[in-house]
């Protein structure tokens, strides 16, 4: 068996002698799969994708991804990782003094692209995340769902093959939550591997997905609710 | 490549206006700071240009004892001319010296029958007034020189090297002082902006932009910082020396002020500030731009 795209072995991380923010956490997660973590405040779930973003460093234990190991990875191959995967942070972290198209542009232009490929690119990824319509309008004038529909249009920047995203419905209401889930399973079924730390549990039940129960720094559940790639 | 170089110094020039106050404080402390080393460096020049002029306090007059012969002269000015700090040992004959002050002084006929009051003497010229001390002592002490006859203006020098001294010590102090002041005063301007900026810096770690991509626009800060300072004590260094060229001679007759190297104060002055802000820069950005 080949090694998988996301691997987590025996993590753990150890804040203080006694203080863990995860423990012997072992998970292999396979290309294109969409994964909930769920949990409660503290859990851990949110650990497991900062181990991936390398916010976070395992003090025990292996963590890989694409085959790479990120336990020892320098400090210096962060930004290179970090253009491998989107990353969706849960308070949206947009600009509030530039309109939405500028918020993405400014992102690619922050990992190098020309304003040529800016020109091109920006209107795709806002009408991928279904936003081109409010492209000229700021921050503050947006419903929460739209702010995270320009915060994932942002991450897609790269054309990552790995989207994380941390407690993105975390501030919506049913109804916007639904819309981005339905977002995330679009990109999802374009091949696009998603990892959601969410306690959201209405909308992880309705949206049938792999889910991996957190508690207390370890793994409780494992579960295949649904299809991988449905 | 440009699209690259606009983008950075696009960001770096926000980062000077995001903090207009401090930027505006560390600018005017770095401009303060070189002003002062520079015209303390100026006034030192100065000083040493004029005591370069007054020749009186460069010299020693030294009497040699009567009787010594031609052969003697001739050794007490090779010892004299190998004392560390002694530029040259002239001898002086009397009957020279005397033919010499009747020529200068026409109106003093008279005197040439009161008969020479000239002894035989070495004219010792300095080139070190630090010196002149240690130099009087040994010449004190040279066999076939009457230590009595010995004279230096010695007072008037010692007061000289030590205000030169003063000068030198103040500039050192205070400029130092105030340099460091502006070297805080740049670092807080920049870690503000860095608290200022976050969510961009955020943002930037959060798509994956390189180590220098965030860094880069700070270091312009602290150089632009830096340079601005610097250009802007050269540029008041040169209208407080215009002044003082144009006064001077007004209030000082017969004072020439020496030439000062002011081709090397505009190239040097706003790139030292410039290479100060950028290292202030480099330390101030260290921690905080961490990737996490």
């Amino acid at each position: 068996m080949g090694q998988p795209y996301i691997g987590y072995e025996n993590a753990e991380v150890r804040y203080t002698e006694f203080v863990y923010g995860l423990r012997n956490a072992t998970l292999s997660i396979e290309r294109g799969e969409f994964v909930f973590f769920v949990g409660r405040t503290g859990a851990g779930k949110s650990t497991l994708i900062k181990l991936l973003t390398r916010e976070v460093r395992n003090t025990g234990g292996r963590v890989t991804l694409n085959g790479r190991d990120l336990t020892d990875m320098p400090d210096w191959s962060v930004p290179s990782l970090r253009r491998e995967m989107g990353i969706v942070p849960q308070d949206y972290a947009l600009l509030p003094r530039k309109r939405v198209w500028e918020n993405v542009a400014y992102a690619m232009r922050a990992v190098g692209h020309s304003r040529r490929d800016v020109r091109v690119r920006v209107p795709e990824i806002l009408e991928q995340v279904r936003i081109g319509h409010r492209a000229d309008a700021f921050p503050h004038e947006l419903s929460g769902g739209e702010q995270q529909r320009v915060a994932i249009g942002r991450a897609l920047i790269n054309n990552p093959p790995l989207l994380l995203a941390d407690e993105p419905t975390g501030n919506l209401d049913p109804e916007h939550s639904w819309e981005i889930m339905e977002l995330l399973k679009e990109l999802n079924n374009k091949g696009t591997t998603i990892l959601v730390a969410s306690h959201d549990m209405m909308v992880v039940e309705r949206m049938a997905k792999r889910t991996i129960t957190m508690e207390s720094g370890q793994i409780l559940s494992d579960s295949q609710a649904g299809a991988t790639n449905a | 490549m440009l699209d690259r170089i606009q983008f950075l110094l696009g960001e770096g020039f926000l980062a000077l206006r995001r903090n207009g106050w401090m930027t505006f404080a560390a600018i005017t402390t770095v401009a303060v700071a070189l002003f002062m080393i520079g015209s303390l460096a100026y006034a030192y020049s100065l000083a040493k240009g004029q005591t370069n002029n007054m020749t009186g306090l460069f010299e020693i007059r030294a009497s040699v004892q009567d009787g010594t012969s031609q052969a003697e002269i001739s050794a007490i000015a090779k010892q004299l001319r190998a004392v560390p700090g002694v530029k040259s040992a002239l001898w002086i004959p009397r009957d020279k010296a005397w033919a010499k002050y009747l020529a200068d002084n026409p109106k003093h006929k008279e005197f040439a029958e009161v008969g020479n009051p000239y002894p035989d003497m070495f004219k010792i010229v300095l080139n070190d007034l630090k010196k002149s001390k240690a130099v009087v002592a040994t010449v004190k002490k040279t066999k076939g020189i009457k230590p009595d006859e010995v004279k230096y203006m010695s007072d008037l020098a010692r007061l000289i090297v030590g205000l030169q001294g003063i000068v030198s010590w103040l500039g050192f102090v205070f400029g130092g002082m105030l340099f460091i002041t502006a070297g805080i005063l740049i670092y807080n301007a920049i870690r503000l902006t860095v608290i200022s900026r976050r969510l961009e810096i955020r943002i930037m770690q959060l798509v994956g932009a390189s180590f220098l991509t965030v860094r880069i626009p700070f270091y312009i800060e602290g150089f632009v910082q830096g340079a601005l300072g610097g250009a802007i004590s050269v540029h008041l260094l040169y209208a407080a020396q215009t002044v003082i060229n144009r006064r001077v001679p007004q209030l000082i007759t017969n004072m020439e002020l020496p030439s000062f190297p002011w081709g090397l104060f505009f190239a040097t002055l706003p790139l030292l500030g410039a290479v100060y802000g950028l290292v202030c820069s480099l330390i101030a950005v260290r921690a905080p731009l961490r990737y996490r």
